[in-house]
């Protein structure tokens, strides 16, 4: 190993696989070998078997497209209203002035203590759990889009002036395409967020999700269930954000070029 | 007839943090007429770009005023086209794509935008690579597609600002002449800043002297060589001749910036 040397693509993956083989047999160590009692941690074992009651006898497929839903809806929600509002404040200065110092305030509000409020004003229902992602994504998709949309390169800002384009042309053809794989990136990097405020939405008040199968699992001492919960968590999530990715890729292809 | 007039433009920045504000250009006066090929050369931080970009519309003078055809500059505008030492080719849009921005702004409708661009694809001899996006270009490929971005646009006067100051010495030679051949054969009103002695006089009808800071102008030389020129016109008498005058008057600015420094 030198520093900043390149690996091949097949030792990446390798050494990525490899990874996850050592986890495996460390859980498998500390749970199989008895150093661990079984109250706390399930086996890989009785994980997977859990895996298959929760799937095939539990409709936990219904609880995993509730929390798609309720994550995609709530970040799309917060997405339509926030990126428009982030571009309008890295564009025009006064705009930023006028929001940039409560978007800074609200970005750090945390969104879980507000489902208290929500459940009081919005009820247990749908509504509810959205209102808990958008407001812990919108913030943030703001002032990132805002800061990316105000470090647009001035000097093609200033290429495309002297080509004849007006104010509304600046924005449509220089600042909008010039921070389009940004803003796209900041969306992939939010909705990561957004699954951990989905889960802590649907752990307080909630009759389905995954994260309220996580707390029924809880009573019953049940952690095989639980880990499984929290592992298809991460699947769905690396799976999103492959997509994600190959989406910005095919979307901008001049960023690859 | 197309003239630009400049008429006691200067411009002070102003203090910052505690510093005295800045005369980056004295009150300078100068007309560039119909298909004049006017160089402007100056040792670095003369305010040769400063004046160039109030002439865009990219900056404000803060005396005096520019006019284009008894116009006032007010801002930047179609009707003076820009080419920056930088590289500043739109890297979404394709070579055609770019070349053709300023047309689309107009509303051309997309055949016009691409026989105009891919005509000027051919001029500055990109044929082939109507399709690639800028960061697949040569730094000389980025420019002649920037130069030919600014000329797609038909402007009165083309502003080229140290367009070919980050080239390797060849590559700069060719793009003189590239840049030459184009205003021999359409004749357009340029002003060229830069400071290489050699391309000023190559490429120039009048080279204008800057001094050192704050910038004014100091001399103003006729090149009275033939046209068309080719690059072996940097060895005759007259060239070298005219290049000896100009070391001289560019060195003396250039040591009052290092005493100053």
């Amino acid at each position: 190993m030198r520093p900043l040397e390149p690996t091949t693509s097949r030792q990446r993956a390798a050494y990525g696989l490899a990874f996850f083989v050592l986890f495996v047999a460390l859980w498998s160590w500390a749970t199989f070998g008895g150093h661990v009692s079984k109250t706390f941690l399930a086996n890989p074992l009785t994980m997977v078997q859990e895996g298959y009651e929760l799937l095939a006898r539990q409709g936990f497929l219904f609880d995993i497209g509730m929390t798609i839903w309720r994550v995609i809806g709530g970040f799309a929600l917060a997405a339509v209203i926030a990126v428009p509002i982030g571009v309008l404040m890295g564009a025009y200065k006064p705009v930023e002035a006028f929001l940039e110092p409560f978007v800074s305030f609200a970005r750090y509000l945390p969104a879980s203590a507000f489902i208290p409020l929500l459940i009081l004003w919005a009820g247990i229902g749908e509504l509810q759990k959205l209102l808990v992602i958008f407001i812990g994504a919108v913030f943030q998709i703001i002032l990132m889009v805002a800061v990316t949309v105000g470090a647009t390169r001035r000097d093609l800002v200033e290429a495309a002036y002297t080509l004849g384009a007006g104010d509304s042309g600046i924005i449509r053809r220089v600042l909008l395409p010039s921070a389009a794989p940004e803003i796209a990136e900041i969306l992939r990097l939010v909705l990561g967020w957004a699954w951990t405020y989905v889960i802590v939405a649907e752990l307080i008040g909630s009759s389905s999700g995954i994260g309220h199968m996580i707390t029924d699992s809880q009573a019953l001492l049940n952690t095989g269930q639980i880990i499984f919960g929290i592992i298809v968590i991460g699947l769905i999530g690396l799976i999103s954000d492959f997509l994600f990715k190959a989406f910005n890729a095919w979307l901008f292809p001049w960023k690859l070029a | 007839m197309t003239l630009l007039r400049i008429d006691q433009v200067s411009r002070t920045f102003p203090a910052r943090a505690g510093n005295a504000p800045t005369r980056a250009l004295e009150p300078t006066t100068l007309d560039v007429g119909d298909n004049d090929f006017v160089t402007i050369l100056g040792p670095s931080g003369c305010g040769k770009s400063t004046l160039l970009r109030i002439i865009a519309g990219l900056d404000r003078p803060t005396s005096g005023r520019v006019t284009l055809d008894g116009r006032e500059v007010t801002g930047p505008g179609a009707d003076r086209g820009m080419v920056f030492q930088s590289y500043t080719l739109f890297p979404w849009l394709t070579v055609r794509e770019n070349i053709a921005f300023g047309l689309r702004e107009r509303g051309a409708t997309q055949a016009e935008r691409h026989e105009i661009a891919d005509a000027f694809i051919r001029r500055v001899g990109l044929s082939g690579f109507e399709n690639h996006w800028p960061k697949q270009l040569s730094g000389g490929m980025q420019q002649r597609t920037a130069i030919a971005r600014a000329l797609a646009n038909d402007p009165k006067i083309l502003l080229l600002d140290e367009p070919f100051g980050a080239l390797d010495n060849q590559t700069r030679a060719l793009m003189q002449e590239m840049l030459l051949g184009i205003w021999e054969r359409d004749q357009k009103t340029v002003l060229f800043v830069t400071h290489d002695i050699e391309e000023a006089i190559f490429l120039g009808s009048r080279v204008i002297v800057m001094s050192a800071r704050p910038g004014r102008i100091k001399a103003e030389i006729a090149v009275d060589l033939p046209h068309p020129r080719s690059y072996k016109i940097k060895t005759t008498p007259e060239f070298v001749a005219l290049k000896e005058r100009l070391v001289e008057e560019i060195r003396t600015e250039a040591l009052k910036v290092a005493e100053q420094a």
